[in-house]
């Protein structure tokens, strides 16, 4: 594979270019219906959140550096210790960091001025900070202690008042995501400019649109499931306790047919992050554009069909089997995506930067986190490793070595639209280092932990498993330091990176095709797609890219490059 | 090697103006709307379906099944008041506003008598069904229902009040907030219509 030393941006023409001018940082703080505001808005705080329930993972691991409790006063605080660290992280960390980045970049990626719905935008966002007060307040009033997963009678005969915080939050929090979602869907249906046709559209709108049709369908049973938990905790009612007549598997039903779809919220728009900057930073057609689209419908329908696969050790026996055949099938549109983006960076010009090192770690870890994935769905894998680490890792390789990852490839990739300044590349490949082996040192290991025995969810373990758990709790202090590089390195960036210029990837995705960062409207003049989104090395595109750049000022310096 | 972009420049598709834009996008986004929120009433519904499984018999054994009857005319009395709605806003398209208003506040008359009729079927639950899943998921199901018609009449009231004061005209880009709203009424009429499927009809 041919690779060549590129310079990135901010070269010294570039430099003397005026820089465009930024939204005042006050104007995130106020409310806006402009989706750019919104996409930082929704950025911040989900990254703030992360820092907190990274702390929380700290924490978690500083509890197990012993087999006994010492950090914590008792095995309930580690139960809400965890139970709190699982729910930042999936409410109000990825869904709403993926509304970030699909509310910033999709109506740019479409040439539209906005959204479909701005204010309905943004009272999806004002709704987040709330609901966070609420579950966070419950946390310190008396502890939810159920898990993420909130099962009952664990959720309704032993947690506190933070429970039913806890469900209220989680509510507010739904009720965002299917607002957000019916946006979004809205938007990339009737907002393309007439040129592009809906094969013409780039995957990340792909993806947000396959997850936004999953948000919609499948939202409102987590609605359903928490007013059903909201009644049995405040009304007396007896839906999940069998003394009253109620089915504690309900909720387990209703709620994975929530939760399961809920994973590919999660992964699928990193899924669609990959595909764009995998194509950008090799300059290589996206390989099988179409399959790709397709897979992420794929993925998004038979994700419908697998919930179950969480309960087989709870579920009627005769259902284990269809459900472990679907969950199994869903290994195939995945690895049409895999076959993708091997396919996409084979033999192009692929360049090191920070955003592709993040790609290229989101493509090595998960497949380990898919395969993993395919050994639970075996049944009778699972029933032996049922509620170890095994499963903790096998679902932290998806939602940090996925999702996480392509977050922070996303950064990298979009931060210079966001905010017209190129990020430091040394410290973004520093970062990529520590976080990449930390993550791998804290996270593998679980693996063996796991088959040898080691339940999750428990704050003493046996100590056999005292240097497993010292090597993992020592990466994990490592991958929570690595943060830091990155916040470093976007404050720094802010204020002092290099001018980025409108199109330092020389993309030919419509986002590229503005100034950095957009003005208001995003475009002064309805801007014309290229052909093809991800049509790299042809002297068509090459001139496509000449044109954009004469129309910002950009002198092309990079001749071979396209 | 700029042909690409003059051809785009010279056969550019008509873009729709900002007036259609917005109303092609609200119509989509309240279809949308309406395929999310009927999954809570459908997960109303398999909460039910399930629970039955808890018990040999449906109704179970010692409580009597509830009576059909005046679900039956409170169901009727909705499809009229949907019936009306429709009506009423077949009438503004054609510029008859007076005709609208009549029609809609005649939908309010139904719409209300459908949740007094509603209003006496929950309070009327006999305490050998609550003391089992069969008076509960009712409960459960009119009553979260009704949440729903009551915010949508609350809507029609305040379409109508602006109706009066001359806000809507046949234009259909001047009268969404009257279609948005026939819209969710609509929507509570087929809602219903499941969960009275299930609640009365399905043993």
């Amino acid at each position: 594979m041919a690779t060549i030393a590129v310079p990135l941006g901010g070269q010294a023409e570039q430099q003397e270019a005026e820089a465009v001018r930024r939204p005042a940082l006050s104007d995130y703080l106020r409310w806006s219906v402009d989706h750019k505001i919104i996409g930082v808005q929704y950025g911040v705080s989900a990254f703030l959140f992360f820092i907190i329930g990274g702390a929380m993972a700290m924490g978690i691991r500083l509890e197990l550096w012993t087999p006994e409790l010492d950090l914590m006063v008792s095995g309930a605080a580690y139960n809400s210790l965890f139970t709190i660290h699982g729910t930042i992280m999936i409410f109000l960390f990825i869904i709403p960091m993926w509304a970030a980045f699909g509310n910033f970049v999709v109506p740019l990626q479409l040439g539209a001025k906005d959204m479909a719905f701005p204010w309905l935008n943004a009272f999806a966002f004002w709704l987040i900070p709330p609901a966070a007060v609420v579950v966070l307040l419950g946390y310190f009033v008396s502890p939810a202690e159920a898990g993420w997963t909130s099962y009952p009678p664990l959720s309704t005969l032993f947690s506190g008042d933070g429970q039913t915080l806890w469900a209220l939050g989680a509510h507010l929090l739904g009720i965002s995501s299917i607002m957000g979602s019916i946006n979004f869907i809205v938007t990339i249906f009737n907002m393309r400019p007439p040129e592009m046709t809906i094969w013409r559209m780039p995957l990340l709108c792909w993806a947000v649109l396959a997850t936004s049709i999953i948000a919609v369908m499948a939202t409102p049973f987590l609605a359903g499931a928490l007013t059903l938990l909201l009644l049995d905790r405040v009304a007396g009612t007896t839906f999940f306790d069998a003394a009253g007549g109620g089915d504690v598997l309900l909720w387990q039903n209703i709620f994975w047919f929530y939760s399961h779809p809920a994973v590919y919220i999660m992964v699928l728009p990193g899924m669609g992050v990959l595909s764009e900057v995998l194509s950008v930073h090799s300059r290589k057609p996206v390989f099988g554009y179409r399959m790709v689209g397709l897979s992420s419908m794929g993925i998004a329908f038979v994700g419908f069909t697998v919930w179950a696969h969480h309960m087989f050790t709870s579920l009627q026996p005769e259902l284990r089997i269809p459900f472990m055949i679907t969950t199994m099938i869903i290994a195939v549109p995945t690895g049409i995506k895999m076959f993708s983006w091997l396919g996409t960076i084979w033999g192009g010009k692929i360049r090191f930067t920070s955003a592709m090192l993040f790609a290229l770690g989101f493509l090595s870890l998960f497949v380990i986190g898919g395969i993993s994935g395919v050994m639970l769905a075996a049944l009778p894998f699972d029933i032996h490793v049922h509620d170890t680490y095994f499963v903790v890792s096998h679902f932290h390789f998806v939602l940090f070595g996925g999702s996480v990852f392509a977050v922070y490839a996303a950064l990298y990739h979009w931060f210079p639209k966001v905010t017209g300044r190129m990020m430091n590349e040394r410290l973004g490949r520093i970062h990529f280092v520590f976080t990449y082996f930390g993550f791998l040192f804290t996270f593998f290991p679980m693996h063996v932990v796991g088959m040898l025995g080691m339940p999750r969810r428990v704050a003493v373990y046996v100590e056999a498993f005292q240097p497993w758990n010292q090597l993992i709790s020592l990466s994990a202090f490592v991958l929570g330091f690595s943060t830091f590089i990155v916040i470093y390195n976007v404050i720094k960036s802010y204020y002092h990176g290099p001018i980025a210029g409108a199109n330092p990837w020389r993309a030919l995705t419509l986002e590229w095709q503005t100034t950095s960062p957009p003005p208001p409207m995003n475009f002064d003049d309805d801007p014309i797609p290229f052909e093809d989104p991800y049509g790299y090395g042809t002297e068509a595109s090459a001139a496509y890219l000449e044109v954009v750049d004469e129309a910002f000022g950009v002198r092309s310096n990079r001749a071979g490059e396209h | 090697m700029t042909s690409y972009v003059e051809r785009q420049r010279k056969t550019k598709l008509g873009r729709p103006s900002e007036a259609d834009l917005r109303l092609k996008n609200n119509r989509l986004g309240m279809t949308i709307f309406q395929i999310s929120w009927i999954m809570v009433f459908l997960a109303m519904i398999i909460v039910n379906w399930q629970l039955r499984f808890s018990y040999s018999d449906w109704p179970p054994a010692g409580v009597a099944p509830f009576d059909p009857l005046l679900p039956s005319a409170a169901t009727v009395a909705l499809l009229l008041s949907s019936l009306l709605v429709k009506r009423g806003l077949q009438a503004l398209r054609q510029g008859r506003i007076g005709g609208f208003l009549l029609d809609w506040r005649g939908a309010m008359v139904f719409g209300f008598a459908f949740l007094a009729a509603i209003i006496y079927e929950f309070v009327s639950v006999s305490n050998a069904a609550l003391a089992t899943q069969y008076g509960i998921t009712m409960r459960l199901m009119t009553g979260f229902h009704f949440v729903h018609a009551l915010a949508i009449l609350a809507f029609m009231a305040h379409v109508i009040r602006r109706g009066a004061a001359g806000s809507y005209s046949g234009d259909e880009h001047e009268s969404w907030a009257v279609e948005g709203t026939a819209k969710l009424w609509y929507f509570v009429t087929l809602a219903w219509i499941l969960f009275y499927i299930v609640l009365y009809w399905i043993r």
